[in-house]
């Protein structure tokens, strides 16, 4: 098992909190990361996943400050110490 | 040159900007996309810096419901066209600029006109497909571009400048869900408010931009954060993706 450090912002600071720590199996992924980090609060996996177990598009990702995008980012590979951060864009005027 | 009504008009923020400054915001043509939670702030404060020329575009007239948020709007303009009811406010407010109201839709068919000669857009919108339009003609028109976005206690800002920083479709290349989601009349004054703060600070060219991060307000415990932003290199409209 590894650390990693969480940073959540908006409403997932809400559902989840400021900063925290999980702990994932070797060899973690981002989505091995934020199904860890959805599974703190009862209604978080749904924010973060969608329907077929994936990390839901529209969610930012920051590993050590930096964003990972594009179709694979989910199989993204974090390290111990990792820093990720996640954010929920919003869409209202 | 300024008159003397405006010169006592803008005494307090004289000093501040200079009687340069001033007159490139006289001078300044912007459009806000949308009349309701972020257009409202926005184009008060623009309105009463002394914006010349504010172009304002929504189809939506004005209904009870909008009241919590959309400061601009009060019981007697309930089903009046929002941009009209605007427009009555801030030729009040200030009757030396330029208020041109568009009771119509932010289109595909329109983009182009609407945005045209424009100094600086502004994204009041509520929905990502019509943002991504406006986000596309201020590339195309090299225009720059200040994006707000709010839901309930959170909002999001950031400036984008064509050529310069990423552009909307690279920091959001898909549409978040909830885009009717239920909202504090505060969130959107706070984020409207720094959308015009934005402007002015581009458009007499002062200060630091929020350029190149996400600025992203969490009103449950006043926090004001930043996500580091960079280009997508394959983007679909600034990037190689986009080349034709």
């Amino acid at each position: 098992m590894i650390k990693v450090h969480i940073r959540s912002f908006a409403r997932f600071r809400e559902l989840f909190g400021d900063r925290f720590e999980v702990e994932v199996c070797q060899p973690a992924t981002i989505r091995s990361v934020v199904q860890a980090v959805g599974q703190r609060n009862r209604d978080g996996l749904q924010e973060l996943m969608d329907g077929e177990g994936k990390v839901k598009r529209s969610v930012i990702l920051l590993i050590n400050r930096e964003r990972i995008t594009g179709e694979g980012r989910e199989n993204h590979p974090v390290a111990e110490g990792d820093e990720v951060a996640i954010y929920p864009p919003v869409a209202g005027g | 040159m300024l008159s003397e009504r405006e010169r006592q008009r803008y005494i307090r923020q004289l000093p501040l900007i200079g009687e340069e400054g001033q007159e490139r915001l006289q001078s300044a043509s912007v459009c806000i996309a949308g009349a309701g939670g972020l257009g409202s702030p926005v184009s008060l404060y623009l309105a009463a810096a002394g914006v010349g020329h504010i172009r304002l575009i929504d189809p939506d007239r004005v209904e009870r419901s909008n009241l919590n948020r959309q400061i601009l709007h009060a019981e007697p303009d309930l089903f009046r066209f929002k941009v009209e009811s605007a427009a009555d406010k801030l030729e009040a407010l200030n009757p030396d600029i330029r208020i041109e109201p568009l009771p119509v839709a932010f289109n595909v068919e329109n983009a182009s006109r609407v945005a045209f000669g424009m100094d600086l857009l502004l994204d009041a919108l509520d929905n990502y497909e019509a943002r991504y339009l406006l986000n596309r003609v201020a590339f195309d028109q090299g225009t720059p571009l200040v994006h707000a976005a709010v839901s309930g206690f959170h909002g999001q800002l950031t400036t984008l400048i064509p050529g310069e920083t990423p552009c909307l479709q690279c920091i959001m290349p898909y549409p978040p869900e909830g885009e009717y989601s239920p909202v504090l009349g505060v969130t959107a004054g706070i984020l409207g408010l720094l959308q015009a703060l934005e402007a002015i600070k581009l458009l007499i060219r002062e200060g630091e931009l929020a350029t190149n991060i996400l600025m992203v307000w969490d009103g449950r415990c006043g926090r004001l954060d930043q996500i580091p932003l960079t280009r997508d290199l394959g983007c679909v409209v600034c990037g190689a993706g986009g080349k034709k």
